[in-house]
């Protein structure tokens, strides 16, 4: 297994460069920059602009610079936008922020998602089952944009339990509303897919054995049935959960949280190169690793898997 | 006259289904998978019960099992009525009645290794052994089955056929139960594995002096290894008798036809098989006389209109108003 992970980890490096390469051109592809505005510079102050942040040279030495930048001092640069910012400063003050309202979201739908899949299979086709199903529909299609408001107008305006927005040090109270709202959907879709994998389960023939053996129910579900239903709702965690930890632009934004979905947006509207490409290596590494971890958990369920590795 | 290990009396499978109703709010139809099924089973002895796809075979030998509720009818295990109601009650059964299965393969969780297959009745049902002696039951029994104890680690999708078949006969049996319901055992498997399964099932029935419930579609199978032979269609008995009268001298004519179709190992032997036309009634809209009726050779008038009671004649019970001629 150490020797799998260390294979993976060799793959990742090239995909990282791949990525920043890719990245890096496809931005400079797109109209305009960081510094053409409605009233242009004055050439003289555009060239020593460009000359400040290195812009002036040709665009295979401007990668190279980033990427060595990066090596050696794990430096992703100025902002180009927000004066007197580092690109590591930006991130610094906003990762932290969505990567804990994005670990609660992902433990609410977990915890959630799953117990509600299983009980509706169990209760297969019963009025729990079906209320269950109602549910998930309702709220995987209840998009939250609209979610959000009804919080904030019930939990805030009328009840005044909860804040309606900010963070203030990420204290409970700030984090309930941006977790629930990311994860709701995401809560609706682990039921159902948690429901179809557990009631496909239940039908197989070594859980009918594990019933004529004459094991207690209870043994069955806990031992027999979770492990194996619960490998679909993982392979669907995996992403989402990179979703979740690398923040909501809308939950960011309409929560005034200060998370880098805040920042994605701001870099997307104002070019502003640099940010946007430390946070796709941010992503990319996210997605990397938990796809690494996704595959060494599949070994610890399935035994076909781990002789695979 | 010893008292038999197990007595099914008029045993009654039906199922809701949705299917032919005319509204959705109708009340459920019923598929009758099994109506009125009785039988003795005798410490030590096997009876086959052969049957083409869909007759209710593995219905009533889940329903024994408890898999199944059964709707009317019922079980006694060695004198003492099994109450299916009773979840407790269903669980005790699995110390006396154990099953194994069609698909030897897919019927091992692929998560755990063998040992803990085999060892996990033995938690369930023996709380009073320890780990150690526990694990010796399971060594032995694998053993028994022709299991290496170097093997023991591995996963079920490391073994072949054959092989998953033995691991699930010791899981069944290490809890050692009086009677093994056999639910297609050796279907899944290739001829010479078969004999392999079957051989092994007769040694074990003889060591630890077992009652075998033998359920296959294959005739010759089911001849070589019963005591008695019960004969089902469409959920109904059609005829029970010793193995060796059942072949010899059949008194139904489903049972006729079913011995004609079975093949006969010798190229120059030209086999008449009779070939039965008609179709199968609906289990759902069960006709009022003869469940065979619509493919018998031999149907006449009386056959629609009255269901033929089970009779003796000569050694062998038969449900036919012709039997007798």
């Amino acid at each position: 297994m150490l020797n799998y992970s260390l294979r993976r980890l060799a793959f990742a490096i090239p995909t990282i460069f791949a990525l920043v390469i890719f990245a890096f051109y496809l931005m400079r592809l797109a109209p305009g920059g960081p510094f053409t505005s409605e009233k242009p510079l004055p050439p003289a102050v555009m060239a020593n602009v460009l000359e400040r942040y290195g812009m002036d040279e040709p665009l295979y030495v401007q990668l190279f610079t980033y990427i060595k930048n990066i090596l050696c001092c794990f430096d992703f640069g100025p902002s180009f936008s927000q004066k007197d910012r580092s690109v590591n400063q930006i991130i610094a003050s906003g990762f932290p922020v969505t990567l804990t309202y994005g670990f609660w979201s992902a433990v609410f739908v977990l915890i959630c998602g799953i117990p509600l899949g299983v009980i509706a299979a169990l209760r297969h086709n019963s009025f729990w089952d079906y209320l269950m199903t109602g549910l998930a529909i309702f709220s995987q299609i209840f998009p939250n944009f609209v979610l959000a408001p009804i919080m904030v107008l019930l939990f805030t305006l009328s009840w005044g339990l909860l804040p309606g927005g900010g963070w203030n040090g990420g204290q409970w109270q700030y984090i309930v509303m941006p977790a629930i709202g990311l994860g709701t959907s995401y809560m609706a879709g682990v039921a159902r897919l948690t429901r179809g994998s557990m009631l496909e389960v239940l039908n197989s023939p070594f859980i009918r054995t594990a019933r004529a053996k004459g094991l207690p129910e209870r043994t069955i579900i806990w031992r027999h049935a979770l492990k194996p239903a619960l490998l679909p709702t993982l392979t669907y965690m995996g992403p989402v959960f990179v979703y979740m930890i690398t923040g909501s632009v809308f939950i960011d934004v309409f929560f005034s949280t200060g998370g880098i979905g805040q920042d994605f947006i701001d870099g997307a509207y104002s070019r502003d190169y640099s940010v946007l490409l430390g946070l796709a290596i941010i992503y990319c590494v996210l997605t990397l690793s938990i796809n690494l971890v996704l595959d060494l958990l599949y070994a610890w369920i399935d035994p076909k898997v781990r002789d695979a590795l | 006259m010893t008292q038999p290990v197990l007595e099914v009396d008029n045993l009654h499978v039906a199922f809701p289904s949705r299917q032919g109703r005319k509204y959705p709010w109708s009340p459920m139809n019923a598929v009758r998978a099994l109506n009125g099924v009785s039988f003795d089973l005798t410490k030590g002895q096997t009876l086959g019960i052969v049957g083409e796809s869909g007759c209710g075979k593995s219905t009533l030998i889940r329903a024994i099992a408890g898999l199944n509720k059964p709707t009317q009818g019922s079980v006694k295990l060695n004198g003492a009525d099994v109450d299916y109601d009773n979840r407790r009650d269903v669980l005790n059964l699995r110390k006396s009645i154990q099953m194994i299965f069609q698909d030897p393969v897919a019927s091992l969780n692929p998560r755990m290794t063998i040992r803990d297959i085999v060892a996990e009745p033995l938690t369930a049902f023996r709380t009073d052994l320890n780990n150690t002696t526990r694990l010796e039951k399971v060594r032995n029994m694998l053993d028994r089955v022709g299991i290496a104890e170097r093997n023991f680690n591995r996963y079920p999708h490391e073994f072949s056929g054959g092989q998953c078949q033995r691991i699930g006969i010791a899981r069944a049996l290490v809890v050692e139960p009086s009677i093994l319901l056999c639910d297609e055992p050796v279907s899944a498997l290739d001829v010479s594995i078969q004999a392999q399964v079957v051989n092994l099932l007769q040694e074990l029935q003889r060591d630890m002096d077992l009652s075998l419930i033998f359920v296959a579609h294959d005739l010759g199978v089911v001849r070589h290894i019963s005591d008695d032979i019960l004969v089902l269609y469409m959920g109904s008995m059609m005829e029970k008798a010793a193995g060796k009268t059942l072949v010899s001298a059949p008194q139904h004519p489903y049972t006729q036809a079913l011995l004609s179709a079975v093949p006969v190992p010798d190229p120059n032997v030209q086999v008449q098989s009779q070939v039965l036309e008609g179709d199968l009634p609906s289990p759902l809209n069960l006709p009022v006389g003869c469940v065979f009726e619509s493919r018998c050779p031999k149907r006449a008038s009386i056959c629609t209109t009255e269901k033929p009671v089970s009779q003796d004649i000569k050694q062998s019970q038969v449900a036919c108003h012709f039997a007798a001629n």
